[in-house]
C-alpha cells in the first residue's frame, strides 16, 4: 500500500518494512534477531526453524525492493552475540547497500562488531524533514519514524466480532512500525481521530475504516 | 509384638479419647500391618485421618520394640495433601498419637510455607512423618541423594486421592510413587479418596497398571452414609427473579434469615469474584455482621485463612463466605447451614459441602441452594434427585501427559541424573503413561537434550547433558535453579504477590487481572478497596482506597465448570417435566418465566430439540438447546459453526452455557437450508472437530498450562522478578511460533488431544447428536429474546470461528476510537 507523507512516497509491505520510494530506502524495526537462539541457550525449546525466518523474510524484502539504503530503526539483535550473530554475518555480506543501526534498547552488542561487517551505528539519524528513532519521539518541524512499541490494533464489527492484528500506526507527525521479526509479539493501541491506522492481514495491507 | 498386642494398644488409644474405632478403622490398620497397600474410600470428618496414622506409628513400634526408650530416626512416612492449609491439622493429629503412645517420633511439614532455614535442617536430618504437597515431594526428587533420604521410607499415604485424581498434580503423584517404589523397597502406598463413580480405577492410577503394588492391594469402603436435606432458596415473588446473572445478590435478604437463624453458615459460591462481592455487599446491608464474618478463599494469604478456621472452630464467626478452598479437610463441627450459591455443577461437590454442616451425630446436614438465575432453579431440583439417588461423576484421569513427563525428567536431571532405559520401565507402569511407545519416549528424550529432534548448525541449546555413564544430567547451575523455580507451577495462571507499600502482604492475584488496571484504578480484594499504586518486581503494591471510589471486583478465570454428563441427564428429565402437572416446587415458582419462554417459543418436550433464531443491534442470533452441558455445547456449537462455514462464508462469535449454545453472526442463517446439509449429522464429527479446532482458540488455551508444566514459559522468581525479562514470553506468541514452525510437536499436539478428550468430550458430543436425531426439531423464529436465550446472549466470554478472508472482516470491522 502507498502513502504519501510530505511529498514523499511510502510503500507499507506486510512484512511490516516500509520503503522509501524517491532515496531507495528500506525501513525496518524491531527484528529481534538472536530472539530465539538466546532463549535456547536458557534451556527454553523454541522451535529452531524459527531463526532462519527472520533471516528468510530479510532477503525476501531485499530481493522485493532492491534498496540502496537499510534502515534498522532498533532492537535489531535481541541479545548479546550468540550463534545468530554468524547467520546475521552472513546475511549481511550478500545484502547489497548500505545498512544503518538507530540503536535501541535491546541492542547491548558493542558498536564494533557492526563496524566490522560494515553496519553503521547511531543514535538518532536526520534525513531533510524526517527523524528515525527507536523510541517514538517528537520534534518540532520534524516528521518520526520509529518502532518499540510492536503497535497492534483490536477490530470490532457485527455479531461481536473481533480480530488483533499488527499494524502502522500513524500519528500527525509520526509513523510507528511494526516489530518485523518472528516471535515478538505485539502491544495494543487505541487510536484517537486523528490517527492512521494500517492493519496487517496476511500479505496485504488495510487502511482501518475511521 | 503381635499384631494382637498391637490392636490392644490402638484400641486402649481409641479407648482412652471416648472414642471406638469404625469398622474400616481396623480394617485398614490390619491390611497395612499385613504389609498391603490400599484405597480407603471415606469422607472427610469420618476419621480417616487415624485410620492411616495409627498403623504407620503400630509399625515402627513392632520394628522397633524398645521405642519408648530409644529413637531410630529417619523418613518413616510420607503424607501427602493437595492443600497445604491443611498440613497443620494433619501434623496435630499425628502428634497427639505419638505423644499419648510415648513413640520418640518427630513430625514435620514441608511446604512452600516452610522456611528455608527449616528445609534446610529436614534434608539433614528428616522427621520421622513428614506432610508435603505433591510439589513439594517433587522438590524433593530434585534435590541431590533424594534416594538416601527415601530408601527406608516405609508408608506414603496420598490424601483426598480423588482431587488430585483427574489433575495433572495427580500426573505428578503418579510419576514420583513410580520412583519411590524403586527407591524404597519396601514401601506402602495408600490412597484416601472421598466417593467417586470410579473408584476401582482410582486405585489403580494410584498403584499402577499390573503391578506388583496394585496386586497386593485393598480398597476398603467406610459406608457412612450421611442424611442429606437440599433447600431451594425461593422469594416470595418471582418477578424479582432476573433471567440471567451469576451473583444470586438479589437474594441477600433470604441469605441473612438463614445467617440469623444458624450458629456458624458457610455461603459457598464458585469463583472468588463472587466470593468477594457477597463479603462487601453483606457487609454492606446488615453491618451488624461485622466481626462475626469472614472470608475465606485460595487467594487469602495464609495466616488470614489459619485464623478464619480456627475462628469457625471456636464458634466465633457467624457466617463464612468461602469457595471450594473451604471444601477439604478439617472439620467444623459449629457449622449448622450450607449455603450454595449458583449451580455447584457436580454431584460429589455438592454433597461435600452440605457435609459441612450436621457433624453431630445423627444429626442430618442441610444445605441450601440459592439459584442466581431463573433457569438455575431447574438445576437445583435436578441436584435434589442426583442427591436422593446417589448419582456421583467420575474423576477422568490424564493420560500421556507429555508436559508433566517433562518437567519430572528435569527434575531427575537436576537432582542425581536417570538412565533411561531405568526411567523408562517405572514410568511405563503408571496409570497415565501406560501407552507411551518407545518412539514418544525417544522423542521426549531429544526434546529435553537437543531442544529438537534433529541437529542444527549453529544451535546452542542447552538443557539436559549426557554425561560419559549416559547418565542424562542439568549441569547449569541457572537452569537448575530456574527448574526448581517452576516445579510449583503446574497449575494456574501466573499469579503477583499484592503488598501494601506501607508492607503487609495481603495474597496473590492473576496477573491478567492486574493487567486490565491502570495505577489509580480501585478494585476489591481480600475484602478491602484497594487502589492501585504502581507493578514493580512482579509484585502488585497499593494503599488502601478510599471508600467513595468506584471499583472493580477482582475476578478470576478457572471458574466456569461444567455439567458432568449424568447431572445433565437429570436436568433435561426436569426440564421436561415443566410440561406436565407433576411439578417439583422450584418448577412451580419458575411457571411466570414459562409463561414468556411459551408467548415466543416453547418449553420442549423428550421428544423436541429446539432452536430459536431472533436478531438483535448485535446480529442474528441462533440458538441451539441440547441441555448436555457446557463442554458438549462447547464442542457442538464448534461443529455447526464449521459446518455451517462450509456452505457460506461466515464469522461466527459462540457463546454457550450448561443449557446450550449460540451462533451470533452479522448474516441471517438459513436453519431449515443448513438441517437439509446434514447440519446434526453423527458422521464425520472428529474430521469435522478437528478442523474447527483450528479456527477456534480452545488448543491454544490449552497450550498455555502445556507450555507452562513443560518449562517453555518462565515465570520468573516469585517477589523478585530482576533481569528475567528478557526470557520471558507470551504463550500466545509461543503457540503461534510452534504452530507455524514445529507441527509435528508432542507438547503441541498434546493442547489438540486434551481439549478433545478433557473439554469437548468427543463421545458425550457423539451420543448427544444421536439423541438429537431422534428427537423432533422444531425452529421457532422469534421476534425478540427469550427467557431461555437469556443468559447465553449476554455473555461476553466468546469463542470465534471464521470462513470470510481477513480483508473480507476487516471491511466490515472498525477500531475502537479512544473518547
Amino acid at each position: 500500500m502507498k502513502i504519501q507523507i510530505q511529498d514523499e512516497y511510502f510503500n507499507l509491505h506486510s512484512s511490516g518494512a516500509l520503503f522509501w520510494e524517491k532515496e531507495k530506502t528500506l525501513i525496518i524495526s524491531d527484528v529481534h534477531l538472536g530472539k530465539v537462539s538466546h532463549f535456547r541457550k536458557h534451556g527454553i525449546a523454541i522451535p529452531q526453524n524459527a531463526v532462519a525466518e527472520n533471516f528468510k523474510r530479510l532477503t525476501d524484502v531485499i530481493e522485493l525492493f532492491c534498496p540502496h539504503k537499510v534502515i534498522f530503526l532498533g532492537d535489531l539483535f535481541h541479545s548479546s552475540k550468540n550463534a545468530e550473530w554468524q547467520l546475521f554475518q552472513d546475511w549481511v555480506t550478500v545484502c547489497t547497500g548500505k545498512l544503518i543501526l538507530v540503536a535501541g534498547n535491546h541492542d547491548i552488542i558493542d558498536e564494533k562488531h557492526y563496524h566490522k561487517i560494515g553496519i553503521e551505528v547511531v543514535q538518532l539519524l536526520e534525513i531533510g524533514s524526517f527523524f528515525f528513532t527507536h523510541h517514538p519521539t517528537e520534534k518540532e518541524n520534524f516528521f518520526n519514524f520509529s518502532g518499540h512499541i510492536h503497535p497492534g490494533i483490536t477490530l470490532r464489527g457485527l455479531g461481536l466480532q473481533t480480530l488483533k492484528l499488527r499494524c502502522f500506526f500513524q500519528k500527525p507527525n509520526q509513523l510507528i512500525l511494526p516489530a518485523f521479526g518472528e516471535f515478538t509479539g505485539k502491544y495494543i493501541l487505541k487510536p484517537n481521530q486523528d490517527d492512521i491506522v494500517y492493519a496487517i492481514a496476511g500479505n496485504e495491507v488495510i487502511l482501518i475504516n475511521n | 509384638m503381635n499384631r494382637e498386642e498391637l490392636f490392644t494398644i490402638a484400641n486402649n488409644w481409641f479407648a482412652n479419647q471416648g472414642w471406638k474405632p469404625f469398622p474400616f478403622q481396623t480394617q485398614t490398620w490390619t491390611a497395612f500391618l499385613q504389609g498391603k497397600n490400599g484405597l480407603l474410600n471415606a469422607p472427610t470428618g469420618s476419621g480417616k485421618t487415624y485410620a492411616l496414622w495409627l498403623p504407620i506409628v503400630l509399625n515402627y513400634i513392632k520394628e522397633n520394640p524398645n521405642y519408648k526408650t530409644k529413637h531410630n530416626p529417619g523418613l518413616k512416612a510420607i503424607w501427602i495433601t493437595p492443600l497445604r492449609s491443611l498440613s497443620v491439622e494433619i501434623k496435630q493429629a499425628a502428634e497427639r498419637v505419638i505423644t499419648d503412645l510415648e513413640a520418640k517420633m518427630t513430625v514435620g511439614i514441608r511446604s512452600g510455607d516452610t522456611s528455608t532455614a527449616e528445609r534446610t535442617k529436614q534434608k539433614g536430618k528428616m522427621p520421622d512423618l513428614l506432610i508435603t504437597t505433591p510439589e513439594s515431594l517433587q522438590l524433593l526428587l530434585a534435590s541431590k541423594g533424594y534416594e538416601n533420604i527415601f530408601k527406608n521410607c516405609s508408608s506414603i499415604v496420598i490424601d483426598e486421592w480423588h482431587e488430585l485424581l483427574g489433575t495433572k498434580r495427580g500426573v505428578q503423584v503418579e510419576l514420583a510413587l513410580s520412583r519411590l517404589k524403586t527407591v524404597a523397597k519396601n514401601i506402602r502406598i495408600w490412597g484416601i479418596s472421598a466417593t467417586i463413580g470410579n473408584l476401582q480405577q482410582a486405585q489403580e492410577v494410584l498403584l499402577g497398571i499390573d503391578t506388583e503394588a496394585y496386586h497386593n492391594s485393598v480398597l476398603i469402603k467406610a459406608h457412612i452414609q450421611k442424611k442429606i436435606k437440599v433447600v431451594s432458596v425461593i422469594p416470595e415473588k418471582m418477578d424479582a427473579y432476573p433471567w440471567r446473572g451469576h451473583m444470586g445478590l438479589h437474594l441477600i435478604d433470604e441469605a441473612a434469615k438463614i445467617i440469623k437463624a444458624s450458629k456458624t453458615t458457610l455461603i459457598f459460591t464458585n469463583v472468588r469474584s463472587a466470593c468477594e462481592i457477597w463479603y462487601q455487599r453483606l457487609l454492606e446491608k446488615y453491618p451488624e455482621f461485622a466481626g462475626e464474618m469472614a472470608m475465606h478463599h485460595g487467594s487469602i494469604d495464609r495466616e488470614t485463612r489459619l485464623w478464619v478456621e480456627n475462628a469457625i472452630r471456636n464458634e466465633e464467626l457467624k457466617v463464612v463466605v468461602c469457595t471450594s478452598s473451604l471444601d477439604l479437610g478439617v472439620d467444623f463441627a459449629p457449622v449448622e447451614s450450607i449455603i450454595q450459591v449458583g449451580g455447584p455443577k457436580g454431584v460429589a461437590r455438592f454433597m461435600q459441602r452440605a457435609g459441612r454442616s450436621g457433624h453431630q451425630p445423627g444429626k442430618e446436614s442441610v444445605i441450601y441452594f440459592l439459584a442466581t438465575h431463573a433457569i438455575e432453579l431447574i438445576e437445583a431440583s435436578a441436584l435434589k434427585k442426583a442427591v436422593e439417588n446417589g448419582v456421583i461423576e467420575d474423576r477422568v484421569p490424564y493420560l500421556n501427559s507429555w508436559d508433566v513427563l517433562v518437567q519430572y525428567l528435569n527434575t531427575l536431571a537436576v537432582s542425581d541424573g536417570f538412565f533411561p532405559d531405568e526411567i523408562f520401565k517405572e514410568i511405563s507402569k503408571t496409570f497415565s503413561y501406560q501407552t507411551i511407545s518407545k518412539e514418544n519416549w525417544n522423542w521426549i528424550l531429544n526434546f529435553i537434550t537437543n531442544g529438537s529432534q534433529s541437529l542444527h548448525a549453529y544451535d546452542e541449546f542447552k538443557k539436559v547433558e549426557i554425561d560419559e555413564n549416559s547418565c542424562y544430567k542439568i549441569t547449569s547451575r541457572m537452569i537448575a535453579m530456574h527448574h526448581r523455580m517452576q516445579i510449583g507451577t503446574i497449575v494456574g495462571d501466573a499469579v503477583m504477590n499484592v503488598k501494601f507499600i506501607s508492607g503487609g502482604y495481603i495474597g496473590t492475584i492473576e496477573e491478567w487481572f492486574i493487567s486490565k488496571l491502570k495505577p489509580g484504578d480501585t478494585f476489591i480484594f481480600a475484602g478491602k478497596k484497594l487502589e492501585l499504586f504502581a507493578i514493580r518486581n512482579m509484585q502488585v503494591l497499593v494503599k488502601k482506597a478510599s471508600p467513595k471510589k468506584e471499583s472493580k471486583i477482582a475476578s478470576w478465570m478457572g471458574g466456569r465448570m461444567a455439567l458432568s454428563a449424568q447431572m445433565s441427564e437429570l436436568l433435561r428429565q426436569e426440564l421436561y417435566r415443566a410440561n406436565t402437572e407433576n411439578l417439583s416446587p422450584e418448577l412451580k415458582a419458575l411457571k411466570p418465566l414459562f409463561l414468556r419462554q411459551r408467548k415466543e417459543s416453547i418449553v420442549p418436550t423428550a421428544d423436541e430439540f429446539l432452536i430459536e433464531t431472533f436478531k438483535t443491534i448485535e446480529g442474528f442470533h441462533a440458538i441451539f438447546y441440547p441441555f448436555e452441558g457446557r463442554f458438549v455445547h462447547e464442542a457442538l456449537a464448534s461443529l455447526l459453526a464449521f459446518r455451517i462455514s462450509l456452505i457460506q462464508s461466515i464469522s461466527f462469535s459462540l457463546a454457550y452455557n450448561d443449557y446450550g449454545f449460540e451462533l451470533l453472526s452479522d448474516q441471517e442463517i438459513d436453519i431449515q437450508g443448513m438441517l437439509d446439509n446434514n447440519l446434526l449429522s453423527t458422521e464425520y464429527v472428529h474430521h469435522d472437530l478437528q478442523k474447527s479446532l483450528n479456527s477456534t482458540e480452545m488448543a491454544r488455551r490449552k497450550f498455555r498450562d502445556i507450555s507452562v508444566i513443560a518449562g517453555l514459559v518462565f515465570t520468573g522468581f516469585p517477589g523478585k522478578m530482576v533481569k528475567t525479562k528478557h526470557l520471558q514470553s507470551g504463550s500466545q506468541l509461543l503457540f503461534e511460533v510452534f504452530r507455524d514452525f514445529e507441527p509435528d510437536n508432542l507438547l503441541l499436539h498434546q493442547a489438540y488431544r486434551e481439549t478433545f478428550e478433557h473439554q469437548l468430550e468427543e463421545g458425550r458430543l457423539i451420543m448427544a447428536l444421536e439423541r438429537i436425531q431422534e428427537q423432533e426439531i422444531v425452529w421457532k423464529q422469534c421476534l425478540k429474546p427469550t427467557p431461555f436465550s437469556f443468559p447465553i446472549i449476554t455473555d461476553r466470554l466468546r469463542e470465534k470461528l471464521s470462513s470470510e478472508t481477513l480483508a473480507e472482516r476487516i471491511q466490515k470491522m472498525t477500531a475502537s476510537y479512544m473518547k
